[in-house]
């Protein structure tokens, strides 16, 4: 049930002026622009509707934020505390974005307060943090400068061959740099706790350790101000998640103290209890459809456009409710109108759940069947690229579009199989576990001995050891095994040996095997090029032998993710029966199972390699098993081009009055993980406020 | 017999046509390495596409000659997880010589009230000369050093499971092999083997990390 803390919210005026009814344009020839004006069947326009003046404002604050994510929320309670009136804008049912089903993992660095704490072996103020320091203190010891030289490296590459620091933007480096320590100071005075540094994420430099996890601490009852969260909402291992925290929140102990519970949930509740504390009003299930500019290419952002986008229970047809009320806007309406009166933040994520869009880096990605991580907890209508689109027709710049290519985990395998929604293993207990219908079943990489790994027409295409293996990612302390000729303390920055020939050579490691997977194949006929579903096949025997659960909820036996059958003949018809994305017949399964049990009767395997790696099994004991095994996009590096200040950039280089973005929403760097979204968030909130307008 | 008995014959055959039903035929539990001369048991399973009940039809499982070496029924009930797969245990006596050979295993009189199409598969059957030496397998947690109980050890075409001691013994034939180590949560094993004479050997596993979701 969802928690209800402000009973009259309903009554309540938002900040400024309620501007009335909604009105489109009178007429199209009074205003000059055809009033039939242009929507695709999105919703989205794709034309300026109308000058600012002619539009009549359903809402106005001085600071309007798209997305409550790790971009969003920050941005947002920043603006309050400067004194901006803020509406936030997210098309999902609840606040959170990606955050709230992340690690909770979050990279800073530069001496920020968590690395100086730990350096001085100090506890936190509330005394949840008895574990010692996980990091001698010269891993921890940097000065902003030091960063920034970390994350504009053009020498370090990794074991994928690529050069994550490479193509930085040095203005939004340095920024991020000189912000790093006050952003983790104000997440910590916004009811954020972190544990002990470990590390650093990929991608977020290789000098220093910087990564710190979130926690709470478990407790009788979930008490944001407390730090508390109650053993039901931090989730019950292999059994249930709780609205609170999609994914079960792992022990903390190591980096904090037990009965710490760690993971992203911890960082987006903490920010939202704040954000809803502190009088930010959310419009949830609303879609940012256009950005409106006072002419489409000149002048100041003014506002937003804006559809309804409720998510229903596919069980009960019920509307998916929030988990936290207080602060929120029910507006039902079809389409809305927001007032920017100084400035509008676009943190609205990625664009990993795009087909036409992430196509423009990966043809092959065009294939709908394969979605954004966070599929089941944001809808389809998230990680869309709506915030970069919207940005690219008012006039803004685009940067870092190839640094996709330069992290592992951009789009990968993750190894869970039997489930569309594969990067998170969400269990029952969430609102949104029935678009999902499976947990998933996680197998590690050397559990793939245990079965074979076959595309959309049944044809094995890899070593399958090697099918979820991904290289790449350069953060501290790396080393040989990740690329670079020393590891930790003993890195160089800028060091002409770190990109030698001779190195890259020793240490290439990038199996590849993604790319096999997605190659389009002879199941496809032009002009529709689609790779298919990837299936995984086994037997009885593997299923004893290595212990797997494949019963509900990690399996479902009517989502078409999972099939049991007699024989192959029949798991090859049930799977094109019964899955929504098989849109050819796994013509060479058979073939495929009787080769492989050939194989592994002689010992090894002449098409890819198996046997010198790892035992081979025969597939032969029924029931045999198919559970669909997905690629899923999940990092998105490229987006809007942003200046250190966060301002989005327009084509000539200069910034779009009024408009901000960061996070996945924007381009031009590549580390993975929160941190830097959060920073961007920060530094956007902090100058949005100093736009002219508002009431201030 | 006259033209008209003939014609009336062909008018009842005509009528009682049926649609012969097709079936898969699946063999499971064979052996990875058996010795020459000695006896082995495998099962097999027949699947009728329309899920009749085959309790009682007949199976054959021929050598790579097409020799005839075992016959039998099929069992009642379908095996367990199945809809529709009736199955029966066969013993089997493997050749004299060593060699990997190819058997077929097929349905026959499978009419049970309705016609089914007849159906084959084949199977490896792995035949390995009488093995000389006796090679002892000590797996244990590399981090803790217990013994791990229930790992696999496969040294090609032989394969055994360690038991509550963590230990598994081998007959092997004399030869170069690579000796895999594996068990659930681990990292598999894998190291060169060349056994000329009885040896043990004490494999460590290392725990697989869980790949990072952050």
């Amino acid at each position: 049930m969802a928690k209800r803390r402000d009973s009259d919210q309903k009554n309540r005026k938002p900040h400024g002026k309620a501007v009335g009814r909604r009105d489109f344009v009178k007429s199209g020839a009074a205003a000059g622009v055809g009033a039939a004006a242009v929507f695709s069947s999105s919703g989205t326009a794709l034309a300026q509707v109308s000058p600012s003046d002619a539009i009549r404002w359903d809402y106005e604050a001085d600071v309007v934020v798209i997305g409550a994510g790790c971009t969003g929320l920050p941005a947002a309670i920043r603006a309050r505390d400067l004194g901006a009136s803020v509406i936030v804008v997210d098309q999902n049912f609840d606040v959170g974005g990606k955050m709230l089903h992340s690690g909770g993992q979050v990279s800073f660095g530069g001496g920020d307060p968590l690395q100086l704490r730990d350096i001085k072996g100090e506890r936190d103020p509330e005394g949840f943090v008895t574990a010692p320091r996980l990091h001698a203190v010269e891993e921890l010891t940097e000065d902003p400068d030091f960063l920034f030289r970390d994350h504009t490296d053009w020498s370090v590459m990794d074991a994928a061959a690529q050069a994550p620091y490479r193509y930085n933007e040095r203005d939004l480096h340095r920024a991020y740099a000189d912000n790093c320590y006050a952003t983790r100071e104000f997440l910590m005075t916004n009811y954020v706790r972190f544990g002990r540094i470990s590390g650093t994420h990929g991608n977020g430099g290789m000098s220093r350790a910087r990564r710190a996890v979130t926690f709470l601490m478990e407790g009788p009852a979930t008490d944001i101000k407390k730090g508390t969260i109650s053993r039901q909402d931090a989730g019950i291992k292999g059994v249930s998640s709780s609205h609170f925290a999609p994914r079960y929140m792992e022990d903390g102990a190591k980096v904090a103290s037990p009965g710490a519970r760690v993971n992203g949930a911890a960082l987006s509740r903490g920010l939202e209890f704040s954000a809803r504390e502190k009088g930010i009003q959310f419009i949830l299930n609303r879609h940012m459809d256009e950005v409106i500019r006072e002419q489409q290419f000149s002048g100041r952002v003014v506002g937003i456009r804006a559809s309804y986008s409720p998510r229903l229970d596919p069980q009960t047809g019920r509307r998916l409710e929030s988990l936290w009320q207080n602060g929120n806007i029910d507006e039902r309406r079809e389409t809305i109108y927001v007032r920017a009166r100084k400035a509008i933040v676009i943190g609205s994520g990625g664009h990993g759940a795009n087909p036409q869009f992430r196509s423009m880096f990966y043809p092959a990605w065009r294939e709908p069947a394969f979605v954004s991580s966070g599929w089941a907890l944001l809808g389809p209508r998230g990680q869309d690229a709506s915030g970069i689109i919207a940005g690219m027709r008012v006039g803004a710049n685009l940067a870092g579009m190839h640094q996709n290519l330069s992290y592992g985990s951009t789009f990968h395998f993750p190894g869970t199989l039997a489930t569309r929604d594969p990067y998170t293993d969400m269990l029952p207990g969430h609102p949104t576990f029935p678009f999902r219908g499976s947990t998933g079943i996680l197998l590690t990489p050397d559990q793939f001995q245990h079965l074979i790994v076959v595309n959309q027409v049944g044809r094995r295409f890899f070593n399958e050891m090697l099918v979820t293996v991904r290289e790449g990612g350069a953060a501290y302390p790396a080393g040989p095994s990740k690329g670079q000729p020393r590891s930790g303390m003993q890195h160089v920055q800028g060091d002409w040996r770190n990109a030698s020939v001779d190195n890259v050579r020793k240490t290439y490691a990038e199996p590849n095997a993604i790319h096999a997977a997605l190659a389009i194949n002879e199941g496809s006929r032009a002009p529709d090029y689609l790779s298919g579903p990837i299936w995984a096949i086994f037997d009885r025997a593997s299923v004893e032998r290595d212990k797997w659960n494949i019963n509900p909820p990690f399996t479902s036996p009517t989502n078409g993710f999972f099939f049991s059958a007699d024989t192959i003949e029949e798991l090859a018809a049930k799977i094109q029966k019964g899955h929504e994305f098989q849109r050819v017949p796994l013509n060479d399964l058979v073939e495929t199972v009787k080769k492989w049990n050939a194989y592994v009767d002689q010992g090894n395997d002449p098409e890819f390699g198996r046997g010198s790696d790892a035992p081979m099994y025969r597939i032969e004991k029924p029931p045999f098993y198919a559970a669909a095994l997905y690629p899923v996009w999940h990092d998105s590096y490229g987006g809007l081009r942003i200046n250190g200040r966060a301002q989005v950039i327009d084509m000539q280089g200069e910034p779009i009055p009024g408009l901000y973005a960061g996070g996945e929403a924007s381009g031009g760097g590549n580390q993975h993980g929160l941190g830097r979204a959060l920073v961007h968030g920060y530094i956007a909130g902090t100058n949005a406020v100093r736009e002219p307008g508002g009431t201030q | 017999m006259t033209t008209s008995d003939v014609r009336a014959d062909v008018a009842r055959a005509d009528a009682e046509a049926v649609q012969a039903h097709t079936t898969d035929i699946v063999a499971w539990d064979v052996p990875s390495a058996i010795v020459a001369g000695e006896r082995f048991r495998i099962t097999v399973g027949i699947k009728c596409s329309s899920e009749c009940t085959l309790a009682g039809g007949g199976y054959g499982v021929y050598d790579h000659a097409g020799a005839l070496l075992a016959s039998g029924t099929l069992a009642a009930a379908v095996w367990p997880g199945t809809t529709g797969l009736y199955a029966a245990e066969v013993e089997l006596t493997a050749p004299a010589e060593e060699g990997l050979y190819r058997w077929t295993a097929k349905a026959t009189d499978m009419d049970l009230g309705r016609p089914h199409a007849e159906t084959s598969g084949s199977f490896g059957v792995r035949v390995v000369s009488r093995p000389e030496h006796l090679v002892t397998i000590e797996a244990v947690d590399g981090a803790t050093q217990t013994p791990l109980a229930g790992a696999r050890v496969v040294m090609h075409p032989y394969r055994a499971v360690t038991d509550q001691r963590g230990v598994a013994e081998i007959r092997v034939a004399k030869g170069t092999y690579r000796l895999f180590v594996s068990q659930t949560r681990y990292i598999t094993h894998g190291v060169p083997l060349e056994v000329t004479a009885d040896v043990s050997t004490r494999v460590e596993l290392a725990i697989e990390p869980i790949p990072e979701r952050n």
